[in-house]
This record gives structure tokens, C-alpha cells and sequence, in this order.
């Protein structure tokens, strides 16, 4: 009996530690605390090989498939530039020119804030979004291989520059400025209206294609999305989804011990089913004698429920303590590296022991019933 | 109200030629609250069997049984343990007590069954006065026959009852403590204005009968 109450609190503890494993990792993925703004953010694009060479549109019904995906928050389509365009420094102290393409983002996944990043053809100049790693590549290497001065952020935004745009009514140059660095879409940014206007002065024969979107996604650890990916061959940012890695692994011991845990639940049940069982059969002699000198059924149904239920209520209860100390002590551990969990078990997971108490309350009385009327 | 037999054989006797000249058997007979019911009968003619029947035992007979006005063969499980708290006692003649308790654990457990109407220290004095005060801590079974026979009666006397149904109670008492047994038993029937039936293989003036019978 009592090693069966023991692997009762084994089960149980397995099934409760599954259980608040997920809920601390679902803590930790929409904690503000501990949100990771770079990771939420995924541009995926079709896998180029020597299949998909020329022709990597993605057509409407897969980019409507993505979009209903579970993982999905919502969808932003990159518009490429497709006209001819070049940039060109207007300082002589500081000479540069390249050819160079934009493209243009819906404004909700920009993570350049307070900023005005609009433009009309009347606009004073151009607001370009930069991404962080090529201010990295200046500074880092071109600088300091060309012998040229390092540059802030700041000086950066301070930079005005000319920006020409190739149609065929000849090139037209514009005023254009550097307004934010960012880290989430690795191109080069300018208003949807700018795209929209360049590319209609350029008169191109272009057919609206898609080639990138951007994605919105509570969990970039969600495995499946990497799996959607693969099957799609699509191929985003591979570190930004290196966390699916480990949560693949998570999920995988997760469910091991969730399994075990029903599993030792299950013949923890059906040892008590017997135990119960055998202990009536021992006392069939005791039990129709009482029942001869008066005792009801239901009296003794209730005693010998006193009897089995308080030891397994016992098992449930300590599992269920031992969850809530490592809890809190996974809680101070983690503190340390600046990852925050709630100190107390997730709701969940206490309304599941309580649930297990009932069913194992249920389980003994039913049993004892089954017996004591046979 | 209390016990009417109408008819009753019981199907193992059906076939003897004593059931004929019984006069429990195949009667018609009314047991009224209070009285005091001998009923005496040779080995053999069913007086286990009578007390079985009454007392809800055993259900293998013809005619019917009625207490208060209902057939105790349609009682649930629930309403016989409810009468057998309240409504009968019984000491049977092969006295059924815990073989693997003591004396006084075999009384208690009767005793709080239902609610306790007899305090420990009346309970003491019941034993006290069977001369099985000494014996009440030791296990049953290092007990005598007639330790036993009086711990089964103490043990009957511990609930509220209208019938006391004995069978044989006092086969292995001496004559002093068939007197003083009987005496504490007939003064518990009068506190709870009870009435008794007993069976036994010979007359006797335990009590004062009421109704004898033979069986």
C-alpha cells in the first residue's frame, strides 16, 4: 500500500510538472518582462535553389494559408522597389555613391517609433528606415578599411543625401534622410508611398509580385512553424527560429513526463482498484457480520472510504507541495539570469491535483461500492 | 404493531410432519409490541430458522413476514440496517462476535453503531453485574464459551429496540447467571418498553410470558 501511495505521488507529480512547465513557458513567452522584440518578427521568403531560381513569388493562397496558421498574428507584405535608383552623398567631405532598392513594409511592423515615416511628392525629403548591421558593416570594416571617420546613430540621422529615382521621363533626385536604425527587416525601408510612386514613374511592367512577407508571431519558438517552413520550402531568419530547437527538446520531455505520469497514474488506480478488493475479500466475514448486526451499507461504504482515501489524498497533496517548493526555487534560480517566472504554480495546474484528488476520490468510492454490494 | 406471521413454512421444513402439528408454522399469528414471546420447540423443529426469519436473515419461505405493517422481504438494505439499529436486537445462538477483537470492542462497536444510548460506565456496570468485568480488555477467543454468551447479551442490550429476539441465550450459563442475565434483560426491555422473544428447548420462568408457543 504504501509503495503504491508512493508511485501515486510520482504520478501525480509528473502529470503537475508537465503541466507547470508549460504554463511557465507560456509565462515567459507573453511576459512583457521577457519579451524578445526582435524574435516576434519573421520575413519569409521562398527557399532559392536551383528549382525555385526566377521564379520566387509566392502566390495569394499561400500567403493566405500562412495567415490562418495558429501561430500567426498577422501578415505584412514587402513591396519591393522595381525601378532604378541610386544614392549619392551631397557633402564633398564625405563622397559616396551606389545604386541601391527599397522596400516598403505595412507602417504596423515597423519598430522605428516616433518618427513620421510618410511621404507625399511634396515632402521635404525621403524617410529611409537602415537596418542596424549594415551601420555595423560601416563602422566595423568599411571605415576602417577605406580610412573613413566611424558614425554614430545620431550623426547618421543627421546625414541628408541624394536620392535619384530612374524613369523614363528622365531622373528625378530627391532630398532623403536616414530616420531610424532597425533591427527587425534586414532592408532597406521607405514609405509604401514612395514605392507606390516610384514605381508608377518608372512605368514597369510589374505584376504586383511577392517575393517576401513579413510574419507576426506570438511564439517564435513554436516548432511548427519551422516545420511550415520546411514543407512550404520557405526559409526565414534560422536564428530567429533557434529557439523551436529547444523547444522541441522541451516538448518532447514535456510530453515523456506527461506520459509516464498518466501512465503510473493509471496503475496507480488499478493497484487501489485491487488493494480495495482484496481488503474487502479479507474481510467478507467482518463485513457481513456487521452488516447482520445492523450496519448499513452506506456506513460502511463511508468508514472504509475514511479508511483508503485520506493516505492517497496524502500522495496528491505532497506531490503537489513538492511542485510549489521547486516552483519557487526555480523562480529565485532564474532571477539571476534576469528570466522571470511567477513564484506561485500556475492556476492550471493546481485546479489539475484537485481534479486528480476528485477522481481519485471518485475511483475509491466506486470501487468500494462495486465490492461491498457484491 | 409488531411482528404478524401469515403462513410462514420455511422451504426446508416444508416436507417434515412436524411443521404440521407447529403451532408457528403455517399460522396466522400477531406479536404485539411489549410482549414477552417464549417459544419452545425440540432440537430440530426450526428455532434458528425462526429466529433467521424474523430477524431478516432468510428469505427462503413461504407466507409472508410483516413488522409495522410491512413485509420485511421487500426491505431495502438500508431500511433493515435502520430497523436493526433501532427497531431489533439479537443474540444469536452461535453468538457471531469478532473473533479478532476483545470483549469490550466487541460491545462497543455495537454500541456507537448508531447513536450511543448506553453510556461506558452503564456498559461496565452490565458486565460488572454478568461477572465479565475482568474479561471485557482480552480477545474473544481466549474467552469462554459463557464469557462470550454474556458478552453477545451485553452486546445486545447496547442499541434502542422494540424486540429482543434471543436464540437459546443462555445454553452455556450456570443457573445464577441464567438468573442474573435474565433479570438485566428484562429490566433493559422495560426501560425501552420492549418486548422479547426467545427460543429454547425447554420451558422455563426466565421471564414472565406473555405468549408461549410451541413450535
Amino acid at each position: 500500500m504504501v509503495t503504491s501511495r508512493i508511485g501515486l505521488g510520482i504520478a501525480v507529480f509528473l502529470l503537475l510538472t508537465a503541466i507547470q512547465i508549460q504554463s511557465n513557458y507560456h509565462f515567459l513567452l507573453n511576459s512583457n518582462n521577457n519579451k524578445d522584440s526582435i524574435a516576434d518578427f519573421l520575413v519569409i521568403n521562398k527557399t532559392l535553389d536551383n528549382n525555385s531560381l526566377g521564379n520566387t513569388k509566392l502566390d495569394q493562397a499561400l500567403i493566405n494559408e500562412i495567415a490562418k496558421q495558429p501561430f500567426t498574428e498577422s501578415v505584412g507584405i514587402l513591396t519591393p522597389s522595381r525601378f532604378k535608383a541610386s544614392i549619392q552623398s551631397i557633402s564633398n567631405q564625405f563622397p559616396f555613391y551606389t545604386d541601391i532598392s527599397f522596400e516598403s513594409v505595412p507602417s504596423s511592423f515597423i519598430d522605428v517609433k516616433n518618427v513620421s515615416f510618410a511621404w507625399d511628392p511634396s515632402a521635404e525629403f525621403v524617410p529611409v528606415i537602415v537596418p542596424n548591421m549594415f551601420l555595423d558593416i560601416y563602422n566595423f570594416q568599411f571605415s576602417l578599411s577605406q580610412n573613413l571617420p566611424q558614425l554614430t546613430p545620431a550623426i547618421v540621422k543627421m546625414i541628408v543625401f541624394k536620392l535619384t529615382v530612374y524613369g523614363k521621363n528622365g531622373p528625378i533626385s530627391f532630398n532623403a534622410k536616414i530616420v531610424g536604425l532597425s533591427d527587425r527587416i534586414s532592408s532597406m525601408l521607405v514609405p509604401a508611398e514612395f514605392i507606390k510612386w516610384g514605381n508608377n514613374y518608372a512605368e514597369t511592367q510589374s505584376d504586383n509580385e511577392v517575393s517576401r512577407i513579413v510574419l507576426k508571431t506570438n511564439d517564435p519558438s513554436n516548432a511548427s512553424i519551422a516545420s511550415f517552413l520546411k514543407k512550404n520550402n520557405l526559409s526565414t531568419n534560422t536564428e530567429k527560429l533557434r529557439y523551436s530547437k529547444y523547444r522541441k527538446v522541451i516538448d518532447t520531455v514535456v510530453a515523456i513526463a506527461g506520459f509516464t505520469g498518466g501512465l503510473m497514474l493509471l496503475f496507480a488506480l488499478i493497484i487501489f482498484t485491487l488493494f480495495i478488493q482484496l481488503t474487502i475479500a479479507n474481510c467478507k466475514q467482518e463485513i457481513i457480520l456487521l452488516i447482520t448486526l445492523g450496519a448499513a451499507p452506506r456506513q460502511l461504504a463511508k468508514f472504509l472510504l475514511g479508511q483508503f482515501y485520506p493516505g492517497n489524498l496524502l500522495s496528491i497533496a505532497s506531490a503537489t507541495i513538492l511542485i510549489v517548493a521547486l516552483q519557487y526555487g526555480l523562480k529565485l534560480f532564474l532571477e539571476k539570469q534576469l528570466i522571470f517566472i511567477p513564484s506561485l504554480i500556475s492556476l492550471f495546474t493546481l485546479m489539475t491535483a484537485v481534479a486528480l484528488s476528485v477522481l481519485l476520490w471518485f475511483v475509491t468510492r466506486k470501487s468500494i461500492q462495486k465490492h461491498i454490494n457484491n | 404493531m409488531g411482528f404478524i406471521l401469515n403462513n410462514v413454512i420455511p422451504e426446508i421444513l416444508a416436507d417434515r410432519p412436524s411443521v404440521g402439528i407447529s403451532g408457528i408454522w403455517g399460522s396466522a399469528i400477531e406479536w404485539a409490541k411489549g410482549d414477552f414471546i417464549k417459544i419452545t420447540a425440540p432440537s430440530g423443529t426450526g428455532k434458528t430458522t425462526l429466529v433467521h426469519l424474523l430477524y431478516g436473515l432468510r428469505t427462503d419461505y413461504s407466507g409472508e413476514i410483516l413488522y409495522e405493517g410491512k413485509n420485511i422481504r421487500s426491505l431495502n438494505p438500508d431500511e433493515l440496517a435502520n430497523i436493526r439499529q433501532l427497531h431489533w436486537s439479537i443474540i444469536f445462538q452461535d453468538l457471531r462476535l469478532f473473533p479478532s477483537l476483545t470483549a469490550r470492542e466487541n460491545i462497543e462497536l455495537k454500541r456507537v453503531l448508531q447513536n450511543p444510548i448506553v453510556t461506558p460506565e452503564e456498559l461496565e456496570k452490565m458486565a460488572e453485574e454478568l461477572g465479565i468485568r475482568s474479561i471485557l480488555d482480552q480477545p474473544i477467543m481466549h474467552c469462554s464459551y459463557g464469557e462470550q454468551q454474556r458478552v453477545s447479551i451485553i452486546r445486545a442490550l447496547m442499541q434502542p429496540f422494540q424486540f429482543l429476539i434471543m436464540d437459546e441465550p443462555f445454553s452455556h450459563l450456570d443457573k445464577a447467571n441464567k438468573k442474573i442475565a435474565a433479570a438485566l434483560i428484562a429490566s433493559e426491555c422495560k426501560k425501552r418498553n420492549a418486548g422479547l422473544i426467545i427460543t429454547d428447548l425447554d420451558q422455563d420462568e426466565h421471564f414472565d410470558y406473555q405468549v408461549s408457543l410451541n413450535l
